[in-house]
């Protein structure tokens, strides 16, 4: 394995970090977005029809992508305020997919024969510059107070919104700063690619990115950037397997799911001390009655078994 | 006039397929709370599982192949339920989408394997001998392919109204805690359910392979996304209305096709959906939270 192999497969992951990134930003008000690929999307054509039809240099143009991916995002919080948990999904993969249909079916911008004629102007360093801008904004937004009124948004709305937090400004705000996060790499990512084409806004683009999510596990920074980088780079470290690596593929994500149903990191992963040369690396944690903790230990069990009293 | 009926035939034999995948989605939901991404590739491996029946006995000819495809498709239904999903129980949806689908990407990938990743050629267990009724020309294998799903659709509707075990599933579509305490087995009619669907989609399958005389490893890709699409515009409360709906875009796709473009044919289920969201954002019939 060479040098020359490995650069694409940086890029990739670098900027696929990014993305998970931005989903993991708009997932902290509690709502998952589907249409990451289709704001992606969004970023890229425009971005691509910047450079290509109007001559721009790449950094305006992937400034302007972010600003559309943000505003994208924002919509797409507005428009889904009211509605309930599985509702909105459903909307939001509906909403992607929409756009997909209208890329099909605008000839500017190439439609069904997608947007070509993109000049290479991404290499390793523009997309690590993505993804350091990812990680800061993330980082900064997840210590932030609106990264905490987020998650308060996202672990109980009503008490949330009985503190004052407003429901509707911290969740629009995190969809569009995800969704810029999220334009920014699509925008970086169609020069490198070339191609924009309908199909990289549909329902199973953005799946992926959902996978890389709950892969690495949402309760900390560092699951989503795990789980991106792990994804992205598991396939072709498994090229040697030929024939048989989407297969490994498939089963080492059914495995993560069993095994760990939470993702990879957890924010204490284990109630146990970790001990390496006598130091103590992670303090013994009392345990608690939470799904997590209760696969360790098992709980006193009620006296009356409530399968028992169906059984009679 | 002759090319609308002519369309709408069409349509209807398509959509009987989608319903019949789209009632296994319904199924799954509603009584185990899954979204479950492996069925397409269920009714994939079902497909493959008549094929490798009707060549091993070729004299039983279409009866051998349906049972293969049932038992087959049943058989890894089976396994999913109890390797994936059950231990899944109680997670998020999204966990077990994610499982389901990892699933999917194995058995998709594992049948490319198998039996290579093109197309391969279905045995001829049919006629290809047109039958006019009126003015619409149709295959033997269209009517055979639609009379099989009909069936399959009644059948099931007949299982989930009248029958005791019918009545336990809608009850743990309607609350598993309540049914549970009421006497329900609810993990042995999640186990019944998932054989079902699966063993529908298996039946299906096989007709389709031979209305199309061809079975390839990603032929679930194109019926499910259809399927789901189906499900979501009906809502999941009333399987009726899901088979309903299964036809309409079936009739709607070929309609598409037929007048405007055969380009635009699978935006048109992408319309339906996003217009029936907005105004009926549970479907079209009602659906069940998940």
């Amino acid at each position: 394995m060479n040098f020359a192999s490995m650069t694409p497969v940086a890029i990739f992951t670098l900027l696929n970090v990014a993305m998970a990134l931005g989903l993991y930003i708009t997932a902290l008000s509690g709502q998952l977005s589907m249409a990451t690929a289709a704001i992606a999307g969004v970023g890229g054509y425009l971005a691509a029809v910047l450079t290509v039809k109007f001559g721009w240099p790449l950094l305006p143009a992937v400034c302007l992508a972010a600003i559309a991916g943000g505003l994208v995002g924002a919509t797409l919080a507005l428009i889904t305020l009211k509605m309930r948990d599985f509702i909105l999904k459903l909307t939001t993969l509906a909403f992607g997919e929409a756009l997909s249909v209208l890329a099909f079916n605008w000839d500017y911008i190439g439609g069904a024969n997608s947007f070509t004629g993109i000049g290479l102007k991404t290499n390793v360093w523009t997309a690590a510059a993505a993804a350091l801008i990812a990680f800061y904004v993330a980082w900064r937004f997840d210590g932030s107070r609106l990264g905490f009124a987020c998650r308060a948004v996202r672990d109980d709305p009503l008490a949330a919104s009985a503190m004052g937090v407003s429901i509707a400004a911290t969740r629009t705000v995190s969809f569009a700063l995800g969704g810029a996060l999220v334009g920014q790499a699509g925008a970086i990512q169609a020069h490198y690619v070339l191609v924009v084409s309908p199909h990289d806004l549909g329902f199973f683009v953005s799946l992926n990115f959902i996978i890389f999510l709950l892969f690495g596990g949402l309760q900390t920074l560092w699951g989503p950037i795990l789980g991106a980088a792990l994804l992205t780079i598991l396939p072709e470290a498994l090229r040697f397997t030929n024939e048989y690596r989407l297969i490994l593929y498939g089963l080492i994500i059914v495995l993560v799911v069993l095994r760990r149903p939470e993702g990879l990191l957890t924010r204490m992963p284990l109630g146990s001390e970790l001990k390496v040369l006598g130091f103590t690396l992670r303090p013994a944690r009392p345990l608690a009655d939470t799904p997590a903790d209760r696969r360790l230990r098992p709980l006193p069990t009620p006296l009356v078994q409530p399968a028992k009293i169906a059984a009679q | 006039m002759e090319l609308l009926l002519q369309q709408l035939a069409n349509g209807l034999v398509i959509g009987s397929t989608y319903a019949v995948v789209a009632i296994g989605f319904a199924l799954a939901f509603t009584v185990l709370r899954v979204i479950n991404f492996a069925h397409p590739d269920i009714f994939m491996v079902g497909m493959f599982a008549g094929l490798v029946g009707a060549a091993q006995w070729p004299a039983l000819g279409f009866a051998i192949a349906i049972l293969a495809g049932a038992l087959g498709a049943c058989f890894v239904g089976f396994a999913l339920e109890r390797a994936v999903i059950a231990p899944l129980r109680g997670r998020d949806v999204l966990m077990t989408l994610i499982g389901t689908l990892g699933v999917a990407i194995c058995l998709q990938n594992g049948m490319a394997l198998i039996a290579g990743p093109d197309p391969v050629a279905y045995p001829a267990l049919l006629p290809r001998q047109f039958v006019d009724i009126g003015p619409v020309a149709l295959t033997l294998r269209q009517i055979l392919n639609f009379g099989i799903s009909l069936c399959l659709l009644i059948l099931v509707s007949l299982y989930v109204r009248r029958t005791a075990f019918g009545r336990a599933t809608r009850a743990i579509a309607e609350r598993p805690d309540v049914a549970a305490a009421f006497g329900v087995n609810v993990a042995r009619i999640c186990r019944l359910t998932i054989l079902l669907a699966s063993s529908m989609a298996g039946i299906a399958a096989v007709s389709v392979g031979v209305l199309y005389g061809s079975a390839s490893a990603f032929v679930g890709l194109l019926y499910g996304l259809k399927a789901f699409i189906c499900m979501l515009v009906a809502g999941n409360r009333y399987f009726e209305g899901v088979m309903v709906v299964g036809l309409a875009i079936g009739v709607i796709e070929a309609l598409v096709t037929g007048y405007l473009s055969s380009s635009l044919r699978d935006a048109a289920a992408f319309f339906v959906l996003i217009g029936v969201l907005y105004f009926r954002p549970n479907g079209l019939f009602g659906s069940y939270a998940a």
